[in-house]
């Protein structure tokens, strides 16, 4: 029984930590209909750049996680408004700049701060106990900033001007920019916001785990699944599909085993979309 | 008025100038085993046969718009198939070339069924699951896969009773399973052309027009999967070993780059794609830590500068080949609504 | 007048580049190469492979050269990324067989000896390869060596110390579902059982970062002690933080590649480690080490790990002895054969023998010492060298 509760928890934990991930790479899909292969580099960078403040500047945990989102954000943009704009149409040419991206970031990260794990501590220490449950309280700090950044991209997209012009030109561009939106500075922007989250994300999880120039290469798959699952489109949708997937793994790793979960979870994830060919959530719309 | 039209200019209208000239200059590479004796050249163009082999399997899917990252699932099936086939003792090269298509083409006959009405992005994760669900399955079955250490000390393959095993002779037979992977590719594209293309352009208007769209996919993904079969028993050939790293997802996702970025107008893209690539990957392996770098910064420049691929860069004098008249960038289509 | 003067100054100069180009053209080079993964994950394995072959180089040269018959020889090494893949590996020994290199000082990982050794054989090359494959050498390849003892080799020596230490009566062995973890929790676990422990494998998918719910899984059979095995160091790092987070109290084990300095930083100290015992590969003193590093750092930026340098400057320096006695660096048979005449002797690795038969079929096996690294009750009690031959 407390195994039980215990596997309740820690896909819980997974599940916040994959919310947090999928929402950058769900915006990115859903608004541009870019396949960023980049995701985990950016994952990466955020925690990088958070060590660095930390260990190299010596300034406190939150003002490093502030920079990690913002340099994370900011080179998103650049990056799709120097590189990724002229190809926005071509879905294959972005799925390929964007890995070509991944590889660089990877590489010059090994360069700057080596091969080998780095020492990065989260501030946050101890943890909730109760006969053999445990929950850490720097996973409880990640669940909150998770349920916050989801409100947070719920309400921007939903609730503000900015979301509005976004989901406007990802519906029909031509008739978006015809009334004025511009995607030049709309677009970038919206790369940004998705880069930004996955930095934020970084910054906070790789303490709590580990942080090293290959840790990215797993985001992708993970993401990209979650997405598809819980259907092109939903930011909700992709939150539930975070918690179930997280709650999945969980559940069949600590009973069947770390290699027959992960099998488990693969064959559910195609026994779903089999019989769900559009997600849990998404809708399937005609292009006519 | 009557008017005489030859043989070849037919030939080349129903089968394509790229498709005819990438035929050409696969069949050419059998000059290369008895033009040198360097291990080096053996060697990369083993790799690169292979590799355009690979990209082919890819390339067929991408004439109906479908992107399938199943490639080192189906090479697996085939390679680990000659691998069992052959330590059971048939090693016969004929029998080895039909083993490796068939298995992968039979297994995606089902397959299809389940994952063919899915659309776009849905389709390309189903494939992506598909293939990390076999990778795990040859770990958990060492009985059959060897696990982790995958089958080692696989038999050559035999023609006419000759054991083809020197270097040149593998050669030979990676050129063999090259062209016939070429004539296969050029085959179903030309003869389902019209097919894949209605498919690629707008599904729905293809299906309410009467085309039965299912079984055009299917076929695709079928050859697709017997092509990738035949890359695979290329691999295993080559190394004499069946060895799960040989069919990583990196590993299929290389060939993907091979194509796409070597163009989706013809054939030659991929063949173009593989040969630059894989000689690109060789260069930078001297340079050790600055490799991914490198090789990142190629993929991006070339995407950048050349909008159809290499195959579509503008020759000087030729002008551009390899482009099907009328054809611009194309373009994956967006499926579902976005947010 | 003038024309008469540049003239001669003209003839001087070409009569000075002929002196020259005939003292290189005594210059004879012997190449040897290097394979292992110099990107990804396991990249500073294989960085480092590389910088042990070259200090091993550079001894030769500054002392005017490997000796090769009558002249001696400028070392020169080539390397090349097999990317810890089978196909790498042998696209890589190809390479080098048409530049006429056939001694490889390497591969390192367990899928690059897999690749190579047909090639490798096929091109008539030595290969050196440090990989723990089961299979890493055989009398099937009689040009493939193994650079340091294997798992067969140390398993039960090692194990035996670590059980009189800590008392161990139940244990999990952790590794990553691949070749690399296979191989070496395998033989792990059945000499954890001959002994008469309880032991267990728990297999991961390679590119977990979260370790919690395998930690559950193993928290729930309660084992006294946990062996990591080849985890790479940040997967046994975060392996050992979150099974200290969930309230584990037993002992530590690693008996795979070195990751003690990781480990100990992700426990947040040797006092909350507790109880951990570590496998060296090889066992260096550390005034060595302090030499290795120094060497290492002189010539390049990269930052290496000591012991794989050590491991292949010592499989360098054996190498080149043997091209040195053959007298060529491209007759790989004639070399094999000067190789295995070699004493199995380092200044860095301390003095071990050929083993390898009841492993493996062949006595190709350099068996340097290994050593064992203790930490108990939160003291550093450092490492001791134990011995593989006899076994």
């Amino acid at each position: 029984m407390e195994t039980a509760i215990s596997a309740g928890i820690i896909g819980i934990g997974l599940g916040a930590q994959y919310a947090l991930l999928s929402l950058g790479f769900t915006l990115i899909y859903g608004i541009l209909g870019v396949i960023n292969f980049s995701h985990g580099g950016f994952y990466m960078l955020g925690g990088y750049v958070a060590f660095a403040v930390v260990s190299k500047l010596g300034l406190p945990y939150p003002v490093a996680v502030i920079a990690a989102t913002l340099v994370c954000a900011g080179l998103g943009a650049l990056f799709e408004l120097l590189v990724l704009e002229r190809h926005i149409d071509d879905h294959l040419a972005t799925m390929m700049l964007t890995m070509g991206l991944y590889l660089v970031m990877g590489t010059v990260l090994v360069l700057a701060f080596g091969t080998e794990p780095v020492e990065f501590h989260s501030p946050v220490s101890g943890s909730w106990r109760s006969g053999r449950i445990y929950v850490p309280y720097a996973n409880l700090v990640v669940l909150c900033a998770c349920l916050a950044a989801i409100a947070g991209v719920y309400a921007l997209l939903y609730k503000s001007n900015l979301g509005r012009a976004l989901r406007a030109l990802a519906d029909d561009r031509p008739v978006a920019t015809a009334l004025g939106l511009p995607p030049k500075i709309l677009f970038p922007a919206a790369f940004g916001v998705a880069t930004g989250l996955a930095g934020f994300t970084g910054a906070l999880v790789t303490p709590i785990l580990s942080l090293h120039p290959h840790i990215g290469d797993s985001i992708l798959t993970i993401s990209f699944m979650i997405v598809i699952l819980g259907g092109l489109g939903s930011v909700v949708g992709a939150a539930v599909a975070a918690f179930v997937v997280g709650l999945v793994e969980a559940y069949s790793s600590i009973y069947l085993g770390g290699s027959i979960g992960a099998l488990t979870l693969f064959l559910l994830v195609l026994i779903t979309l089999v019989v769900r060919p559009t997600g849990l959530f998404g809708r399937q719309v005609r292009a006519a | 008025m009557h008017r005489k039209v030859s043989s070849m200019a037919r030939v080349f209208e129903f089968v394509g100038r790229g498709e005819v000239a990438t035929i050409v200059v696969l069949a050419l590479a059998f000059a290369v085993p008895f033009a040198t004796s360097s291990p080096l050249v053996f060697s990369l163009s083993n790799q690169i046969l292979i590799a355009t082999i690979a990209a082919f399997s890819v390339y067929i899917m991408l004439r109906m718009d479908l992107l399938s990252f199943a490639l080192p699932a189906f090479m697996a099936l085939g390679g680990y198939a000659i691998a069992v086939a052959a330590k059971a003792g048939i090693t016969n090269l004929v029998a080895l070339l039909l083993i490796s298509f068939a298995v992968p083409a039979l297994v995606a006959l089902p397959l299809g069924s389940l994952v063919l009405r899915l659309r776009g992005t849905y389709f390309v994760l189903v494939t992506f699951a598909f293939n990390e669900v076999l990778q795990l399955l040859l770990f958990e079955m060492p009985a059959i896969t060897g696990g982790s250490n995958g089958i080692a000390g696989v038999p050559a393959s035999t023609f006419l009773g000759m054991a083809l095993s020197s270097n040149q002779a593998v050669l030979v037979v990676t050129c063999v399973i090259g062209v016939l992977a070429a004539i296969i590719t050029a085959g179903v594209t030309a003869f389902y052309r019209r097919e894949f293309a209605a498919i690629s352009e707008n599904e729905t208007l293809a299906t309410s027009l009467g085309l039965v769209t299912r079984r055009y996919k299917t076929i695709g993904l079928v050859v697709s999967a017997g092509v990738a079969g035949l890359a695979g028993f290329a691999l295993v050939n080559m190394l004499l070993t069946a060895h799960p790293s040989s069919f990583s997802t990196l590993s299929g996702f290389s060939y993907i780059v091979f194509a796409i970025v070597g163009g989706r107008a013809s054939m030659m893209g991929p063949l173009l794609g593989a040969a630059v690539l894989t000689t690109a990957t060789l260069l930078f392996s001297s340079k050790g830590e600055y490799s991914p770098a490198l090789y990142g910064m190629l993929v991006i420049a070339v995407v950048m500068l050349a909008r159809n691929g290499i195959a579509g860069i503008r020759l000087p004098s030729l002008g551009r080949p390899y482009v099907e008249p009328g054809a611009d960038a194309q373009s994956f289509k967006r499926e579902g609504k976005a947010i | 007048m003038a024309r008469l003067c540049r003239a001669a100054i003209i003839a001087s100069v070409l009569a000075l580049t002929q002196i020259c180009s005939d003292a290189n053209a005594q210059e004879c080079e012997a190449k040897v190469g290097v394979v292992g993964p110099m990107s990804g994950g396991a990249a500073l394995w294989g960085l480092s492979a590389r910088n042990g072959v070259e200090i091993a180089a550079a001894e030769f040269n500054q002392a005017g050269g490997l000796p090769m018959g009558e002249k001696r020889c400028k070392v020169v090494v080539v390397s090349y990324d097999s990317k810890y893949s089978a196909e790498g590996a042998a696209a890589a020994a190809n390479n080098l067989a048409s530049q006429g290199v056939n001694v490889i000082v390497g591969p390192v990982g367990s899928p690059e000896a897999t690749g190579i050794k047909p090639v490798a054989e096929r091109n008539k090359q030595v290969t050196i390869n440090s990989s723990f494959a089961k299979d890493a050498i055989g009398p099937q390849w009689p040009l493939a060596f193994h650079a340091v003892a294997g798992p067969s080799a140390w398993a039960k020596p090692v194990v035996k110390m670590a059980k009189e230490k800590f008392d161990i009566k139940s244990i999990v062995v952790v590794a990553p579902n691949d070749q690399g973890g296979t191989d070496t929790a395998t033989v792990a676990v059945d000499t954890y059982r001959g002994m008469g422990i309880d032991a267990k494998e728990e297999y991961y998918q390679r590119g977990t970062t979260n370790f919690a719910p395998i930690v559950a899984r193993i928290m729930r059979s309660d084992p006294t002690a946990i062996d990591v095995c080849t985890a790479p160091p940040g997967d046994a790092a975060t392996l050992v933080k979150q099974l200290l987070e969930a309230g584990f109290k037993g002992t530590f084990g690693r008996l795979g590649g070195v990751a003690t300095d990781e480990i100990v930083r992700a426990a947040g100290g040797i006092e909350t480690l507790g109880n951990f015992y570590w496998l060296e590969s090889v066992n260096v003193e550390p005034a060595h080490l302090e030499a290795i590093v120094a060497v290492q750092k002189s010539l390049t930026q990269t930052p290496a790990n000591p012991a794989v340098v050590a491991i292949f400057a010592a499989s360098g320096r054996l190498a080149l002895k043997a091209i040195s006695s053959a007298g060529t660096s491209s007759d790989g048979v004639k070399v094999a054969q000067e190789l295995r005449n070699l004493s199995i002797v380092d200044p860095w690795l301390g003095k071990g023998d050929w083993t390898g038969m009841p492993s493996f079929g062949i006595r190709q096996e350099f068996g340097f010492p290994v050593g064992m690294g203790l930490i108990v009750k939160g003291k550093n009690l450092g490492v001791s060298p134990v011995s593989v031959v006899g076994q």
